[in-house]
């Protein structure tokens, strides 16, 4: 696997909530194994981009590709089409996404979150699938959660399984919208900890984060949105260290305090 | 002479007993269908198809804005006239299946809406289509709301099945009201019909209750530890 191969690639991507012009030309490539921050002011657009990529929410204008093919939708003679449900769905199985408040199967065991969709949309046999739950328990530290429910869970042992849940699909790419900032301050470390691990174990990752340590140390590269434009991307070095643009500058000023 | 007497009592319990056991047996046949077609019911106006919209909102307007007692005798007595013969349990099982289906269905509707985006959302992530995370992650956690709700109609529905009698089926207020044309003893009859109606409703009012407790304690509560 050649590591500039693009994973996902955004091009031209329109987005409007009503008259809210909410991503206005977005265009954006992660190449396999790299580990892209997005950070920005809340209502920038980060989110619902990240969701337009798993096609949560569909863009009005745009196109995405995921491992090199079109997803979601092809554009014959510049109109769009929009793939059926069965082929959104076969793409969003090869992308995993972790969310802000978690969105466990609250009826579901912990493994029964992780092994739901493996058996059901991959019809991997179920004890395959456990057992590979079992093992991604272990690598984030909750192996004697199995069989608790999410209830029983703290917020960052939700978030830890719920990154498991979405590993246990082996996705090709991981979409992190906001995953700490529903956590305590107290619990965020054991879920950056946790994505780190993945990071350094090689996983695609495009991660929206109000985490500026962790944009910092972990991401190969960091884009600065800013009113549905990405206003910046450099590496994590230069955005903090010396950032261009005048709109990033006074962003990192107020975040960081300085 | 006095008001209940224990002897016509005992020697009606028979027949009054039979006419119980017709009560609750329709009342499980009309459950069982109606928690089947009301789920479809529910769907199909959930679907995005707009005629199935059109066609549910229609028969759920119907049914609520219209008499069961005045459905009950349409299917049994003005069917016929268009060829559509059916025999008086059968018109009964359908008229109430009708319209508890309507009813059933808005709270169906209502515990599937009840479930966040968030889950819609996670289940989507995870590459279901929208048909298997409504069969595996929607439902199962929007029929957990509804069942004490659903509970409360079924005990309803016990009660309704009397206006089955209208359609001339033998449950358990019909025999006594045929019992009573022949004795005269209509105190005792319908009191012992009153206690039959509350020994079934009270307990099953109980279960509800229960149920109902059940469900708010969350899903880790069910757990045997």
């Amino acid at each position: 696997m050649s590591a500039t191969r693009p994973m996902i690639e955004v091009e031209g991507l329109h987005k409007y909530f009503g008259d809210n012009h909410v991503l206005r030309g977005i265009d954006l490539a992660v190449n396999t194994s790299e580990v892209v921050c997005i950070i920005g002011p809340s209502g920038s657009g980060k989110s619902t981009l990240l969701r337009c990529i798993n096609h949560l929410e569909t863009p009005e204008h745009g196109r995405i590709r995921i491992d090199g093919q079109f997803a979601y939708r092809d554009e014959v003679e510049g109109r769009h089409r929009a793939h059926r449900a069965r082929a959104i769905a076969a793409v969003r199985a090869q992308v995993g996404m972790v969310f802000q408040h978690f969105n466990l199967f609250p009826h579901l065991t912990v493994i029964g979150n992780l092994i739901e969709a493996p058996v059901h949309v991959l019809r991997r046999p179920a004890a395959d699938a456990r057992r590979r739950g079992l093992d991604l328990l272990a690598q984030v530290g909750l192996s004697d959660k199995a069989n608790a429910y999410p209830e029983e869970l703290s917020g960052g042992q939700q978030q830890r399984a719920a990154i498991a849940r979405a590993l246990a699909m082996d996705p090709k790419a991981m979409l992190f919208d906001e995953a700490t900032s529903a956590l305590d301050p107290e619990l965020i470390n054991e879920v950056l900890t946790v994505m780190r691990d993945l990071a350094a174990g090689g996983m695609t990752m495009l991660v929206v984060t109000h985490e500026m340590n962790f944009a910092r140390q972990v991401a190969s590269r960091v884009i600065f949105m800013d009113h549905g434009r990405i206003v910046e991307q450099d590496t994590p070095e230069r955005i903090f260290g010396a950032p261009r643009e005048r709109r990033t500058q006074d962003f990192l000023r107020n975040v960081l305090g300085r | 002479m006095e008001l209940f007497n224990p002897v016509i009592a005992l020697t009606n319990l028979g027949p009054l007993l039979a006419g119980l056991w017709l009560t609750v047996q329709l009342t499980f046949v009309v459950i069982l269908l109606s928690l089947v077609f009301a789920l479809l019911v529910a769907l199909g106006g959930l679907s995005r198809h707009r005629p199935l919209q059109w066609l549910v909102k229609f028969y759920v307007e119907i049914i609520r804005g219209t008499p069961l007692l005045l459905q009950l005798i349409y299917i049994y007595y003005v069917l016929p006239e268009v060829g559509i013969r059916l025999d008086a349990f059968a018109a009964g099982v359908i008229g109430l299946t009708l319209n508890y289906s309507a009813y059933i269905s808005e709270v169906y509707r209502g515990g599937i809406q009840a479930i966040g985006r968030g889950q819609h959302d996670a289940a989507a992530a995870l590459g279901m289509t929208p048909a298997l995370a409504m069969r595996r992650i929607i439902l199962p956690q929007a029929i957990r709301i509804v069942i004490p709700t659903l509970g409360n109609y079924f005990i309803g529905l016990f009660k309704d099945t009397a206006l089955v009698s209208v359609i001339s089926i033998q449950e358990v207020l019909f025999t006594a009201q045929i019992l009573a044309a022949q004795n005269f003893q209509y105190f005792t009859l319908y009191t012992v019909v009153g206690i039959m109606y509350f020994a079934v409703s009270f307990p099953a009012a109980r279960l509800v209750g229960y149920l109902e407790r059940v469900t708010r304690a969350g899903y880790a509560g069910r757990r045997p530890r």
